[in-house]
């Protein structure tokens, strides 16, 4: 197909706006790689959907990337799928088998977790936040009280030693 | 284990920040075709949300190559995305189906009644040109032209506008 016959045909307009058969995609790709004039026309066109959308463009409430954000965070701190190297595993227990009483037994899967991290909910750096506040509380009760109960126990000496001496 | 975790976390950093900028730049656009399809703007953030945490590395890439827009690659996907609530539209009978409102754009309100059922339906309501050939009782190719003349009225548009400025 001559270019200027396609670009008239509407197949340009059809795929831009997600309505062209997987055949006129395959027929559009292989234009827009031969011809440049396909090429700049398809541009126009997708400029063309892009001015109208930014005319109908609505802003997104303030929480929104926060929302992203919140969810991309949750994979990240999801532990890694990687499979767990099950062969050399399974030759242990089989060694423990051999070893043991049966080689015929039921075989387990173990599943604890080899990682030494552990993953928690944000939530608990306001208990571990607490936690720690209290714990300073206490420590400084504490000091205030040894202090408290020394002070008052020598006072109590000394009035013994004041009485002892009245005695005499 | 350690080792391998690191570049991974780097590279999600990495996709967070890219995701970002695309966000940044194209979030209200998108907003905007995505509300008018889906007639509700708390379904309409539900999928942008899910759209920008599903973008992986590879799509990121292949959206920001050099002769691709961008804009138009996110708009394809979320088109995707709305290709199931489109389908359970079409199954509603016509008077459960949500009203919709006579869309505000100056390009779209240049068009004349045929141009505007034409293109938003398939740009809007993600109608087939096959179901708007039997729903206006013309050919394809006749909606394809009426679609391509919806084209020129956008493009005159944005010519007069860009000669005014």
């Amino acid at each position: 197909m001559i270019p200027q016959q396609f670009i008239n045909s509407g197949i340009l307009e059809a795929y831009v706006t997600g309505s062209a058969s997987e055949q006129e995609v395959q027929e559009l790709l292989y234009m827009k790689a031969t011809y440049p004039e396909v090429d700049e026309a398809l541009a126009e066109l997708e400029l063309d959907m892009e001015l109208i959308a930014r005319e109908m463009a609505v802003m997104p409430p303030p929480g929104t990337w926060g929302k992203i954000s919140d969810r991309i965070d949750d994979l990240i701190l999801r532990p890694s799928e990687e499979p767990v190297p099950y062969q050399a595993r399974q030759q242990q227990k089989e060694q423990t088998y051999n070893n043991g009483s049966t080689q015929t037994g039921p075989q387990y899967i173990e599943v604890e977790g080899e990682s030494s991290h552990m993953r928690i909910h944000k939530a608990w750096r306001w208990a571990f936040a607490a936690v720690f506040v209290l714990g300073k509380i206490f420590l400084g009760c504490a000091i205030y009280f040894y202090l408290e109960n020394r002070q008052a126990q020598m006072q109590m000496q000394e009035l013994k030693t004041e009485l002892k001496q009245l005695k005499k | 284990m350690e080792q391998q975790l690191i570049p991974a976390d780097n590279a999600f950093q990495t996709g967070a920040l890219t995701k970002h900028t695309l966000y940044t730049k194209y979030s209200g656009m998108l907003l905007g075709y995505i509300a008018e399809v889906v007639n509700n703007n708390k379904l309409a953030e539900q999928y942008l949300v899910d759209l920008f945490t599903e973008l992986n590395e590879p799509q990121i890439k292949q959206l920001t190559q050099p002769g691709v827009n961008t804009f138009i690659g996110l708009q394809q996907m979320a088109r995707k995305k709305l290709a199931a609530f489109v389908a359970t539209l079409a199954d509603c009978k016509p008077d459960e189906r949500p009203k919709t409102e006579p869309i505000k754009n100056s390009y779209i309100e240049r068009m004349n009644a045929e141009q505007q059922f034409v293109f938003c339906g398939i740009h809007y309501h993600s109608k087939t040109i096959g179901t708007l050939a039997i729903e206006l009782d013309k050919t394809e190719d006749r909606i394809k032209q009426i679609l391509k003349e919806s084209f020129t009225i956008i493009r005159s548009t944005r010519d007069t506008a860009t000669v005014h400025k």
